[in-house]
């Protein structure tokens, strides 16, 4: 279980988080849905313990300001919007970073199965600088995988956090990486991803957080909370919600109507 | 790439290749290191004197002195210089995960050079009692406790609240770099002409003050830093995809950059402080390896120090045969050597650069 | 204006011949232990060695050595304060006579260990300093009645210089420019070996104030207003026209530059403080005031 409660993040003596409370439970996917500057990626970065926060949050029971980096490095891993790399490593080596020093072979499997399960058997020997942005995507996305590889590890859930994990992404690699977030949640881990694609939202999520200037308007399953009410009081445009028969909610963008002032 | 039947290594992992490296470069500082010994002006030749030797015959004095006190020291502080400015450079580099990082750029090298100068230009000015005490390492001394001084005073400055920001470091340094650059100016400005081609000279580095008493203040500082870098390896690793996603892989950020600054100033400020300044090693010798077998810092540091040992004694038998019976600073030899070969695997490598 | 150095050849001939005649009274036992393979480091320390006549028992020289000229031909073990110890140590002296200050004294402990006799030699920038850096050469290389004889000579030629800077009644005001860079007048001040040659010629030094070899304000030469610029000898492109010289602001308007008196000697020779200084300083005396 993830819970953060009253946390405030205040940043260069800017309030970004306003006593925020947020959960979420292993064996989900939890959303964190909202418009540009918001506070989302603030949100996640305070409850993984990246940036200093106040007010109470807890990850398995461990308080994450007090934790050792290794304690909570055990017990989930982060993927950051977008990574950098200094140097030429290749994609393997790569996805071994995350990797606990262990048993070679054993690592050997995991990285392989990782980089299997994000569509890129065959870039094992690959520089990631020469990758494109979306297969550095999801070389990274391997490699947090990797470090948290059984969702659930003694008898207590392992945790993925991903920060927009398919913003440059094509459409069947986003089904693709949702779909490992989806598995990862149903074999009994929990998943936090902040979310841009409100459609791939709906589809995947089990709970979803709406933030909009720094405070929680809603959390709840996605038929609750994405509503045309809020949704227009979050992004300041008209959106409806449609829900065709076949599928489930459908979402689409009011064309031309921004919101009365 | 080379194919190792008994590697069983899987596409993309250049352990195996970085492994076979070091086992190549240990040999390779073997024989360097025959070399070493086996050359001078003076040519004496050490199987003739391992042969009078086994027959029994008595050693002169002055081929002693120059095996012992002369060649010995000067390969003994050649591998430690060189592996020191090698792992010092790769240590830079992976914390400022910037491959033209530098010893220079932490402000050990502008401190440790400020400290030099002072010594060289002031020492004369000190009291008879600390002259006699601080005796012929004055300007050592002086240069390591200047580079020791400026990287505390960098660290200082660009840590709040626990957290060092690398890039308020490297600007901090920079400015460091000019202040030392403006206050040595100034005591160039005050030195005599002696004293002028003494701190050319002392910019230039050489081994030839290489003594086992100079061996003796060096080392304690040099080894133990050189024996922290493995321990760093991992860690290094880790901040080449940036400080957050270092620490959510579970590294202790925070203290694997205090260590990394502490050792790297120790073992540069040590070797700027007994041989002066020797460019080029720092960043030459990591580059060639990355390119080798790959960036891992588990390989890449103890493969950086045989290297950086390798080049710098080879560097010294240049220096001190090309002018013989006198010797060219060696700084002068690594920068001539060095600089070329970088230009060159720069245009060949220019797509690798930005990696 | 030119100055002529012909007094010079004529005292090094007589000194020659001094220490030839010296040689042959030696003690036969003197000479068995006398060094034969000697090494010297320091220009001046090398130049008194040779006016003592024996150039030919030097095997090396360091960088700094360039007079006289035959010596030229020697093997060099590179500049005085980074000598390489195994480098001194090929070329197989059994001495080594170095001015204060040579090493590294790493260097310098090793020659010592191998068994390389070492004498350093003190430096002082006058003239007791250079009738004391002869004994000390001499009594080094077992020459101690040719260091007299020497020493003797040099002493005469320096109470000559004095007799002859005496006369002078209105000492002229010069300026010794080291270089000018880039229109920068770097000058020699107080305590430089150029101050001391001016006033053993019987000059004085027109730059005050400072100390060493700096470079002068334009608007401190302009006050200045030396009567003399003083220059070392240069060839080639360091050369610097008279034309040049005065064309600097700073000179244009000076006694100097009215006068076009220029002198130009050999920067060794000038500045070395040796044997031969007696004879620069009168060289420089008689430039400066129309003898010779």
């Amino acid at each position: 279980m993830l819970t953060a409660t009253t946390l405030t993040v205040t940043l260069s003596h800017t309030t970004i988080l306003h006593g925020v409370n947020f959960t979420a439970r292993p064996g989900a996917l939890t959303a964190i849905v909202g418009p540009n500057g918001s506070g989302k990626t603030t949100l996640l970065r305070a409850v993984t313990g990246e940036i200093p926060s106040t007010g109470p949050v807890t990850l398995n029971g461990h308080d994450i300001r007090r934790a050792k980096a290794w304690e909570l490095a055990a017990i989930r891993a982060v993927l950051p919007q977008a990574t950098p790399l200094a140097f030429p490593f290749t994609v393997v080596e790569v996805v071994r970073l995350g990797l606990a020093s262990g048993i070679d072979a054993a690592r050997h499997g995991i990285a392989a199965q990782a980089l299997a399960r994000c569509g890129l058997q065959g870039y094992e020997g690959r520089l990631y600088q020469e990758l494109s942005g979306g297969q550095q995507q999801r070389v990274q996305l391997a490699r947090v995988l990797a470090q948290v590889w059984q969702p659930v590890a003694q008898g207590h859930p392992r945790w993925l956090f991903l920060d927009e994990p398919v913003s440059s992404l094509d459409i069947g690699h986003q089904l693709l990486v949702m779909q490992i977030a989806r598995d990862f949640a149903d074999a009994g881990g929990g998943v936090v991803a902040v979310m841009h694609d409100l459609n791939l939202t709906a589809m995947f999520a089990d709970s979803v957080a709406l933030i909009a200037e720094g405070r929680v308007l809603g959390q709840g399953t996605p038929a609750a909370v994405l509503t045309d009410g809020l949704l227009t009081q979050a992004y300041r445009c008209r959106v409806r919600v449609n829900t065709p028969p076949a599928a489930g909610t459908w979402l689409l963008p009011h064309a031309a109507s921004l919101a009365a002032e | 790439m080379v194919a190792l039947p008994f590697a069983r290594s899987m596409p993309g992992d250049r352990s195996a290749r970085a492994a076979m490296l070091f086992w190549v470069l240990l040999a390779a500082l073997g024989l360097t290191a025959l070399l070493s010994v086996g050359t001078g002006a003076s040519g004496v030749s050490v199987p003739q004197v391992l042969g009078d030797l086994w027959a029994g015959q008595p050693i002169s004095t002055r081929d002693r002195v120059v095996l012992l006190d002369i060649r010995l020291p000067r390969l003994a502080m050649g591998v430690l210089i060189g592996a020191a400015l090698a792992v010092s450079g790769a240590v830079m580099q992976g914390l400022f995960r910037n491959p033209l990082a530098d010893p220079g750029i932490v402000g050990v090298g502008a401190g440790a050079g400020l400290g030099a100068v002072f010594a060289i230009v002031l020492g004369g000015l000190l009291p008879a009692s600390v002259a006699a005490v601080a005796g012929n390492h004055l300007v050592s001394l002086a240069a390591f406790l200047g580079g020791w001084a400026s990287t505390l005073l960098l660290y200082r400055v660009a840590t709040r609240r626990g957290q060092t920001s690398v890039a308020t470091m490297l600007l901090a340094g920079i400015a460091l770099g000019a202040l030392a650059g403006a206050v040595t100016g100034i005591l160039v400005y005050l030195a005599d002409d002696r004293q002028l081609r003494d701190l050319t000279f002392w910019g230039m580095g050489s081994l030839a003050g290489a003594s086992w008493a100079k061996l003796l203040t060096a080392a304690p500082l040099i080894l133990p830093a050189l024996a922290l870098a493995p321990l760093l390896a991992r860690g290094l690793n880790g901040l080449a995809l940036g400080e957050a996603a270092a620490g959510h892989i579970g590294l202790p950020v925070q203290r694997i950059k205090l260590l990394a600054i502490l050792a790297v100033a120790a073992a540069t400020g040590a070797s700027v402080a007994v041989a002066g300044g020797i460019g080029f090693i720092g960043i030459v010798v990591p580059h060639l390896l990355r390119l080798a077998s790959g960036p891992d810092h588990r390989w890449l540091l103890p493969n950086a120090a045989l290297l950086g040992a390798i080049l710098l004694v080879l560097a010294d038998i240049i220096a001190r045969l090309v002018v013989a019976p006198a010797e060219l600073p060696i700084g002068i030899v690594t920068a001539t050597l060095g600089a070329p070969v970088f230009l060159w695997i720069l245009l060949r490598r220019r797509g690798m650069m930005d990696l | 204006m030119m100055c002529r150095l012909k007094p010079s050849v004529g005292g090094l001939h007589l000194v020659l011949t001094l220490a030839l005649a010296g040689a042959l009274f030696l003690a036969p036992a003197e000479a068995q232990n006398r060094a034969e393979r000697i090494v010297s480091v320091g220009g001046s320390v090398s130049e008194v060695i040779a006016a003592l006549g024996a150039a030919d028992r030097l095997i090396a020289r360091d960088s700094t050595t360039n007079y006289p000229a035959s010596l030229l031909a020697l093997p060099d073990v590179g500049y005085v304060r980074a000598l390489s110890p195994e480098g001194v140590l090929s070329v197989g002296p059994d001495l080594v006579i170095a001015e204060a200050g040579a090493g590294p004294a790493e260097a310098v402990a090793v020659l010592q260990a191998a068994g390389v006799p070492y004498v350093a030699i003190p430096e002082d920038p006058s003239a007791q300093g250079v009738l004391a850096k002869i004994a000390a050469v001499a009594s080094a290389i077992g020459l101690p009645e040719e260091g007299k004889a020497l020493a003797a000579s040099v002493q005469d030629g320096f109470a000559r210089a004095a007799a002859q800077a005496a006369t002078v009644t209105s000492p002229k005001k010069v300026l010794f420019v080291l270089s000018m860079q880039g229109g920068r007048i770097m000058a020699g001040g107080q305590g430089t070996s150029a101050e001391g040659i001016l006033h053993l010629a019987g000059a004085t030094n027109a730059a005050t104030g400072f100390e060493g070899y700096k470079q002068m304000t334009d608007e401190a030469v302009l006050a200045a207003a030396p009567d003399v610029i003083v220059m070392m000898d240069r060839e080639g492109d360091h050369a610097m026209s008279d034309a040049d010289l005065f064309a600097h602001p700073a000179l244009a308007s000076s006694p100097a530059a009215v006068n076009g008196a220029v002198i130009r000697m050999d920067g060794m020779l000038l500045l070395g403080f040796g044997p031969r200084t007696p004879d620069a300083a009168m060289a420089l005396n008689a430039a400066l005031y129309g003898r010779g």
